[in-house]
């Protein structure tokens, strides 16, 4: 007598499973609007994916050429949308690089404050939003509420919340208001008492930590590889922080450390940018402490920085220099410079191209975004469909910045 | 008798659904609040209904004049000898204490968040700078539980005593009184602050979720080209229907007892004492809509319903994300609904019965359920969760990563009814596991007679109360619990995040129905115990279950002080910072957040 069991080992038997492909964005709550994944799922589980960026190019490199080099700031602002400033900061010390002039003392301070809020700004939408993305709505209502307050001081100086605009090249567009240090030195302990709310909700949390925890791990070598930066190369373990590596402003005379990572997954990225803000909130200190409370703010050269606006209505001198410097713009000298800065989510570089007129012939940034969003693929093949949203959180992908 | 039966069911019918929906508004409203709150925003407070002053003034005076008339009447045509005498002194000095104090509170608060009305003269202003002087308007509620409790205590210490009978009378002829002038003073002070040509009327905020939902009704309802039409249409009556229906089987107060063996119906009955102990078997009406033997299996039958639904919907829906979404849907509560049976089997067993308000009964003579079975009530309560799909269980329609799950494709009021199913499925589980496990419309030492303090053998206090006023307490007590298992339950969904598919199944199948297994199995060990056990035992026990009465009565006490406490505090927000835009606002007359100051 046959067994009843002889076709289990045929195929006939087996239902046919084929995966499902998957459409993920780029309209989907967790691709940030600007991203496309197609995945290859098998019931809940990845089998292959493929990330598609690009849908948020406004070809942002291309329109810097059509104006002066002061008109760049709009763009770098929207490149970055939450920590503006940063590209600010970034593409000034490019165009002074550019120029071979350093700008004043109390203006690196200032610069290195702002820069440091902005990275804090960063970090809280980042982490904030990660956490909200996991279904978590208290941390990131939170760290909102954080980021508002360092709004507050940038719409202070600046008055603007989001896009400040505030860089120019050879300085800053405006000098320090009167209560800018008593400012700062008010939100930042707000701040971190926010952040450290954030933490005790979140890592005792075990739903939270079941979460991130081994996920989305990725080789310090395959980070390094693909070309990361930032908190998530330090989160692989790799203490590489251009503050650190090649010191610009006054990042060598500050003391702060380098929080690393051990296991590369979202949890220590998350963790990395908790880290990170503390050591801002340590460098604003001591910038804080060094800033003059008085001295100038742009550096003394009438090619360079726009005349006081009274002596553009009383002088002549003033209205030419005025009126060259909007209608020509800056003349940077022809050449080719790399300027490269800590950005929110790493090295963010400007490679500028000038023939030696007041527009640019190219501008090239480096988002740190690009190689970060690069890594996705590897980094979410293989895990569950869920697993997307921790991952792609902690990379913190800034559509503007990734596509351009 | 029979048109009578069908009134009184269709009237039990409507007030339940009545009760689920009306909850089910105030929950959405509470969630999206809970958001507004922690962000420190306004929320959706902003729905208005404006009306003419002369209306206004009307919808304030008219019911506080009718109720005012109403007790007038009420006591000057009805005579009330003996222990209605009592008891109508003693509710309606509680009635006048808390009318006062509740009207004190109120205008305090309004004073305090408005300030001194200056365009409002006389009285109105006078009254205002009564209250700023007053300040704090906590002292009300501390000085109106005072006033309760000592009015309470006085009752009962001076029972049987010439005294006493000489404070009856005076409470008799004054508390109405008191009541009736309260009441009318608040009416009045409202109707005073109403100077505006037209007044908005917002229920505190609560007429936005119920906007929202009048506006899905005009919204288009899309059904994919592709999708099933029918199963598309019939999938949110599925899902709201069963969690809208199962509230039928839970009893929402004790059975009222009026009418005569000869099926006449008798109204007195309920201005009298009834019995401690037995049932009336005539003419009474249990206060739920279906009076089954199964109770409790009819609940889990509906409420097994609602999956379809979701899988209906995740099926008809022709969208892989929603597809998705009906496959979690469908494999998270049918997992969980295994638990949510199997921690039940630990309760039936102590409780010897099927149906609810039997349990109920079990509960209010020997102590609540989650003192015997306090495993079983947590394990209940996260798989009830489950069930309703929320966060830390919302995989099915997590938005992040299947957009919104089996509903992704819905638009318009067939949205909104998953969306509401949702919320009414949290106010039916919190009634039954009020029912199950928090005793239901049994409030600590109300009896079907009175009020019976006893610790043991040693009697501290007894209160003889009217079978209706015990009866309504208990309905109000019940209708407390469900609002406080509703509020923990917005509460976890904003604290904290979601599971993962695989982590949800990992944690319902080798965490939490072993546990329940072993739930079973330790209650069978202590039933038999309990069972086996001396006299001596069964006495110790019994004491026990009085003490865990104590413990309640003590701890809700607390409760209602600390939230008066904590939510009444005055609140000192103060900015980090304030920017020029915020100061030059404020120079403007401003906003209220530009007004904080630094």
């Amino acid at each position: 007598m046959e067994p009843l069991d002889r076709d289990l080992d045929d195929s006939e038997l087996e239902l046919a499973a084929e995966p499902m492909l998957l459409n993920v964005g780029p309209s989907h709550p967790a691709m940030h609007g600007t991203v496309r994944i197609v995945m290859e799922l098998s019931g809940e589980s990845i089998d292959r994916c493929d990330v598609q960026v690009g849908y948020l190019h406004r070809g942002f490199e291309k329109m810097c050429e059509r104006g002066t080099w002061t008109q760049v700031y709009p763009y770098v602002d929207r490149c970055n949308y939450v920590s503006p400033m940063l590209n600010n900061v970034g593409f000034s010390l490019a165009c002074e690089k550019a120029l071979g002039i350093e700008v004043p003392e109390r203006c690196q301070w200032y610069r290195m404050i702002l820069g440091e809020l902005a990275r804090m700004s960063d970090h809280l939408t980042c982490d904030g939003a990660m956490a909200m993305e996991l279904g978590a709505f208290t941390p990131f209502l939170w760290l909102v509420k954080a980021r508002e307050m360092i709004w507050d001081v940038f719409e202070e100086e600046c008055g603007a919340r989001l896009t400040h605009s505030f860089g120019r090249v050879g300085g800053m567009a405006a000098p320090p208001t009167q209560g800018f240090k008593s400012d700062v030195a008010a939100v930042v302990p707000q701040v971190l008492s926010m952040v450290d709310e954030v933490q005790r909700l979140l890592y005792g949390n075990r739903i939270f930590l079941d979460r991130v925890e081994n996920v989305g791990i990725i080789s310090p070598e395959d980070a390094i590889s693909l070309g990361w930066t930032g908190p998530a190369l330090r989160a692989a373990g790799v203490p590489y922080d251009v503050r650190k590596a090649s010191p610009y402003l006054k990042y060598g005379e500050v003391e702060f450390d380098v929080p690393v990572g051990e296991k590369s997954d979202c949890l220590d990225r998350f963790v990395v940018r908790i880290e990170e803000m503390k050591q801002s909130a340590r460098i604003i200190e001591q910038c804080l402490d060094r800033m003059a409370d008085s001295g100038p703010i742009n550096v003394q050269d009438p090619r360079i920085v726009l005349p006081p606006k009274e002596e553009v209505y009383s002088t002549i001198e003033g209205t030419i220099q005025h009126f060259k410097i909007v209608m020509e713009g800056v003349k940077i000298p022809a050449g080719e410079t790399y300027s490269y800065t800590e950005g929110g989510n790493g090295e963010l570089g400007f490679y500028l191209v000038s023939d030696g007129s007041g527009t640019p012939y190219r501008v090239r940034i480096r988002p740190p975004c690009f190689y970060i969003t690069g890594g996705l693929e590897r980094v979410i093949a293989g895990q569950m469909m869920a697993d997307v949203v921790p991952c792609f959180g902690s990379l913190n992908m800034i559509g503007g910045e990734c596509d351009r | 008798m029979t048109t009578g039966l069908i009134i009184a069911f269709a009237a039990k019918a409507f007030f339940v659904v009545m009760f689920g929906m009306n909850l089910g508004v105030i929950l959405t409203w509470l969630d999206r609040r809970q958001g507004a709150v922690i962000a420190d925003r306004v929320g959706p407070n902003r729905a208005v209904v404006w009306l003419p002053r002369s209306i206004a003034r009307g919808m304030a005076m008219g019911p506080a004049a009718l109720i005012a008339v109403g007790v007038i009447v009420y006591f000057l045509q009805v005579e009330a000898t003996g222990l209605e005498r009592t008891t109508r002194a003693l509710l309606f000095s509680q009635l006048a204490i808390g009318a006062t104090w509740i009207t004190a509170l109120s205008i305090a608060g309004r004073v305090r968040i408005r300030g001194v009305r200056t365009d409002a003269g006389g009285l109105v202003l006078n009254l205002d700078r009564l209250f700023a002087w007053i300040g704090d308007p906590r002292v009300f509620v501390y000085a109106g539980l005072g006033a309760h409790l000592v009015t309470f205590l006085a009752a009962a210490a001076l029972k049987g005593m010439p005294i006493g009978a000489n404070l009856r009378e005076i409470a008799y002829g004054a508390s109405p009184a008191i009541f009736v002038c309260s009441i009318l003073a608040g009416a009045v002070y409202s109707v005073m602050c109403m100077t505006h040509e037209r007044v908005g009327l917002r229920l505190m905020g609560l007429l936005h979720p119920a906007a929202d939902g009048v506006k899905t009704i005009f919204k288009e309802d899309f059904i994919p080209p592709n999708g099933d039409r029918l199963m598309h249409s019939l999938a949110p009556f599925i899902s709201f229907f069963p969690a809208l229906v199962v509230l039928a089987c839970v009893p929402f107060g004790d059975t009222l007892c009026f009418g005569t063996n000869d099926g006449k119906i008798d109204f007195t009955n309920l201005a009298t004492m009834v019995p401690r102990e037995g049932m009336c078997v005539d003419g009474a009406m249990p206060l739920q809509v279906l009076d089954l033997n199964v109770g409790i299996l009819f609940f889990f039958a509906l409420a097994g319903t609602g999956i379809v639904g979701a899988a209906l919907a995740g099926w008809a829906s022709d969208n892989k994300f929603s597809l998705l979404g009906g496959l979690r849907a469908a494999s998270q509560m049918v997992s969980y609904e295994v638990t949510l049976g199997l921690t039940l089997i630990g309760a039936i067993m102590i409780y010897g019965t099927l149906r609810i308000d039997e349990m109920v009964r079990w509960q209010a003579e020997h102590t609540w359920g989650i003192f015997v079975q306090p495993f079983a009530f947590f394990l209940f309560f996260a798989a009830a969760v489950a069930e309703t799909k929320r966060i830390p269980f919302d995989i099915p329609e997590g938005e992040s990563e299947v957009v919104a799950g089996y509903f992704t494709e819905y638009s318009g009021m067939k949205f909104a009814m998953f969306f509401f199913s949702e919320y009414i499925a949290i106010v039916s589980s919190s009634a039954l596991m009020a029912a199950l496990f928090l005793g239901g419309w049994h409030l600590p030492f109300v009896e079907r007679d009175g009020l019976f303090i006893a610790i043991g053998d040693t009697v501290l206090l007894r209160q003889p109360l009217t079978h209706l006023s015990v009866v309504i307490v208990g309905v109000i007590g019940f209708i407390g619990k469900v609002a406080l298992l509703c509020w923990l339950q917005t509460t976890i969904r904003w604290t904290l995040p979601r599971f993962r598919y695989d982590q949800l199944m990992r944690l319902g199948w080798r965490k939490l129905l072993p546990a329940s297994l072993v739930n079973i199995l330790l209650t069978g060990l202590v039933v038999l115990l309990v069972q086996s056990a001396s006299p001596t035992v069964q006495a110790g026990l019994r004491t026990a279950g009085d003490l865990t009465e104590l413990t309640v009565a003590a701890l809700g006490l607390l409760a209602v002080v600390s939230l008066a406490r904590y939510w009444l505090q005055p609140v000192k927000k103060r900015r980090a910072i304030v920017t020029s835009a915020q100061k030059f606002a404020a120079r403007l007359g401003g906003t209220k957040s530009a007004r904080m100051g630094a």
